[in-house]
């Protein structure tokens, strides 16, 4: 199938003349982790020029792919070639040296070194330095692709934007034929996004073949001009942008079925209120962290807290979930006090929480699936001092199965488990704790279609049992989920509204500005 | 206090604080490539007996400093083969290299106790040594003294002006970055661990060859301990390394001054006066490191963890 699309490819028009020989060539690549297939026979052409989109969910083994070409593993199978000769990488700078760059989604730069000594790092050109020459180059470099940014300035003081481009600097200035991009998007702002689409289009321009790798289906069908879908280790499809009608269409094709773009919402009946906030404030030495926040949460219902990141969201999940106590005024969560209510500690029947930093804060990476679940619930497996492990491990089991955690055993280590996996299994965790209120922090961010249709339904499953306070910074998500919106800037609830109030909701982004008026 | 004792006390400032400064810097370039090597005082000690050894036998004090820093590079390289190859705890490694070091010493040692050699005379360096002060404190001392008025330069420069320090700080900051730009970090790690416990050998060397001139157990005597905090004091940086290390060697001179005087103060309190400064010192720049002026004064990034190897 591959190789038919190869020679479609080569026969379109747009692709340039029938001659152009690709640049890199994977020829049935194969690659095992032990028991686990992370790729499996893959043949593709990057061709010079054009941008190729790597599509596919969290774990179809996109990052293993390039991570091959890239020299940081050789395949057990299969070969690469470049330029049409057949080559082994048995180190990074092998693969530098064939013209190869990879743009990391966590960026390989030295912090406390200045963007120059970065970008010259292992090029330096000769024993001794000369540090004016060294940002004179990488400024005229930064000059000649439109990168704006100063060669002198120290890397850690960088926005994720401006050190995205000093990565791309790194791999011009190696003269990289090929620019490999792993996510390129998760940490940037929508500005610095387009800005780094402009880039990847003039680096096309310029004859360079760039390789996208990404799980946003809008962000592959605007900056792509070629689409490859990976699933589960192997290529499922390959094809023209051009012929994708609509990311749902895309959608199809990654997931080889119909996604739920619109989730199944019932209205749920409301109960009784889980959460009341009144006038919570909180002050730091920058100035208020939280200002007069006051909402009522009932059973039954989903209320999105929206907003631009770090506009007091971090300190509200903080203090509803028993990091930080109330500074004043007052929050009351299933009708106790704050101060009675964490004092009672109870696991089962209250809070849980799913937090953002599900790798860090939610789980520890380097306990099993068992451990992971008991450090939320252990009371539930304490028999006096005494810990039930055989009941824990086949409690894991359960939730590995219901939902569908790969891979589903339970000694794996969290570390083990992709981002989407890693998100069920939390999720399936603080299920079982049966909470009668729910704070969901970003639960779906960095995860693929499939995962994240799967959180959304478990979310509005848990209405049935509890009022979910869902904290994101994705609109459509909060639009789609939820029953009420409240929308916080610099700590204080600029509107709080029903989400079918049409004409609050065309106004969102105004509040989420801080503009009332 | 006469002009004459103030001159004398800072030439003996000057002779304490060399060995110290040596080590410093060693610890410097190793700390600053990642690796933490507790072993100095170790490092310090074996050297100290390897260039009494040499310089005994051959009778020459150069034989015995290339001796006195072989050795230390040798006991340090023990600990890149154990951290580096072995992913062993550095801090263990390291904590048992100084055990190993300062016993073997000892017992290799044990022959020669109060054996002297020859050694480093001192000179005066001509037309300098002829300046007001400065050419009594800094100009009238041993070759190993001029050596390492260069030394701190010559860190500097390898650290900042070569690629191999760019890379050596790299494999210390984020050893990933480095892998990535093509170099090995590893290999780099090595040769820093290596260079570093040469340097430490030479503040050893110091120690027997140009200090007592005699050998007697326990030279090094907790100054390796001091170069190991001293690293944390100088943030890294082989300018302050030069402070610090005659801050140290000032309060080691004045003390044994103090002691020679016949002072009422018990000597066991004098002895302790050094550590007494080690611990204020750490806490003074601990704080400053902590401090909004204190970008630029932290440990690199990854100082004291190992590359794990990929798969």
């Amino acid at each position: 199938m591959a190789v038919q699309h190869q020679q479609h490819l080569q026969h379109d028009p747009d692709t340039g003349p029938v001659d152009v020989l690709p640049l890199v060539r994977l020829a049935g690549v194969t690659k095992r982790f032990g028991q686990v297939l992370a790729n499996d026979g893959i043949s593709l052409s990057i061709m010079p020029g054009r941008i190729k989109a790597l599509l596919g969910e969290n774990g179809a083994g996109k990052s293993t792919l390039m991570a091959m070409l890239a020299g940081r593993f050789q395949p057990d199978e299969g070969h690469i070639e470049v330029a049409g000769g057949r080559v082994r990488f048995d180190s990074s700078r092998q693969a530098i040296a064939a013209g190869i760059g990879m743009v990391y989604q966590h960026f390989m730069l030295v912090e406390d070194m200045s963007v120059a000594e970065n970008v010259l790092l292992g090029q330096e050109g000769g024993f001794f330095l000369n540090p004016a020459r060294m940002r004179a180059v990488v400024g005229e470099l930064a000059g000649r692709f439109g990168l704006g940014i100063d060669p002198a300035a120290r890397v850690g003081d960088l926005s994720m934007g401006e050190r995205q481009r000093v990565e791309i600097l790194k791999l011009l200035h190696r003269k990289s034929r090929v620019l490999i991009f792993d996510e390129p998007t998760a940490v940037l702002t929508p500005g610095e996004t387009e800005a780094l689409f402009d880039a990847l289009r003039s680096m096309s321009a310029q004859g360079k073949a760039i390789v996208f790798i990404s799980h946003k289906l809008e962000e592959v069908l605007s900056v792509a001009d070629e689409i490859a879908v990976l699933r589960r280790g192997r290529v499922e499809g390959e094809f023209l942008a051009s012929e994708v009608s609509s990311p749902a269409d895309l959608a199809r094709r990654m997931v080889g079925r119909d996604v739920l773009l619109d989730v199944r919402r019932e209205a749920v009946e409301h109960g009784p209120v889980v959460l009341s906030v009144r006038d919570l404030s909180m002050r730091s030495v920058g100035g208020a962290l939280l200002d007069n926040v006051g909402f009522d949460l009932r059973q039954g219902e989903i209320l999105a807290v929206v907003g631009v990141g770090g506009n007091g969201q971090q300190p509200l999940v903080e203090t509803l979930c028993g990091l930080t106590p109330p500074e004043s005024g007052q929050v009351e969560l299933l009708g106790e006090s704050w101060s009675r209510f964490y004092a009672g500690n109870r696991w089962k029947g209250a809070l849980a929480w799913i937090p953002e930093d599900r790798a860090g804060l939610a789980t520890c990476r380097g306990l099993n699936l068992t451990d992971n679940l008991l450090l939320t619930t252990r009371q539930g497996f304490a028999h006096g001092q005494w810990l039930e492990r055989g009941r824990a491990t086949s409690t894991t089991g359960d939730i590995v199965r219901e939902h569908n955690v790969q891979p589903g055993h339970v000694e794996a280590q969290a570390w083990q488990l992709s981002g989407g996996n890693l998100q069920k299994f939390v999720l399936g965790r603080e299920m079982f704790r049966e909470p009668r209120l729910l704070v969901a922090e970003q639960p779906t961010q960095g995860l693929d279609v499939a995962a994240t249709e799967a959180v959304w339904q478990r979310l509005l499953d848990a209405r049935k049992t509890a009022g979910v306070l869902l904290v994101t910074g994705d609109l459509s998500e909060a639009l789609l989920l939820s029953d009420r919106i409240l929308v916080m800037y610099r700590g204080r609830v600029m509107g709080l509204f029903p989400a079918s109030d049409a004409v609050q909701v065309e106004r969102i982004g105004a509040l989420m500005a801080g503009l009332s008026g | 206090m006469s002009p004459e004792l103030v001159v004398a006390l800072l030439a003996a400032t000057v002779q304490a604080g060399t060995p110290i400064l040596f080590a410093t810097l060693g610890e410097i370039i190793s700390e600053r490539a990642g690796v933490l090597n507790l072993g100095v005082e170790g490092c310090m000690a074996l050297a100290s007996f390897a260039g009494f050894l040499v310089c005994h036998q051959t009778g020459s004090a150069w034989l015995g400093l290339a001796a006195g820093g072989c050795a230390g590079a040798l006991l340090a390289g023990l600990h890149g083969l154990v951290c580096q190859v072995f992913l062993g705890n550095q801090v263990v490694s390291g904590l048992a290299l100084t055990i190993f070091g300062v016993g073997l010493c000892n017992f290799l040692g044990t022959p020669y106790v109060g054996q002297a050699t020859v050694g480093f005379q001192q000179f005066a360096v001509p037309a300098l040594s002829e300046l007001p002060l400065l050419g009594a404190v800094f100009f009238r001392q041993d070759a190993l003294v001029y050596l390492s008025y260069l030394t701190p330069v010559a860190v500097w420069f390898l650290l900042w002006r070569t690629s191999l320090g760019l890379g050596l700080r790299a494999a210390g900051e984020m050893p990933a970055a480095a892998a990535a730009a093509g170099l090995n970090p590893l290999r780099l790690r090595f040769l820093g661990v290596l260079l570093g416990g040469f340097l430490c050998g030479l503040g050893g060397a110091y120690l027997s060859l140009a200090h007592t001139h005699l050998w007697t157990t326990s030279l090094s005597g907790g100054r390796g301990w001091v170069a190991v905090a001293l690293v944390i004091f100088a943030f890294w940086r082989p300018g302050r390394a030069v402070a610090g290390a005659y801050l140290f060697g000032g309060i080691m001179a004045f003390q044994l001054r103090l002691q020679a005087s016949g002072t009422n103060v018990p000597s066991s309190l004098l002895l302790m006066l050094p550590y007494v400064l080690t611990v204020l010192v750490l806490v003074l720049s601990a704080a400053r490191a902590r401090s909004a002026h204190g970008r630029g004064s932290a440990a690199p990034a990854a100082l004291g963890v190992n590359i794990e190897p990929e798969g």
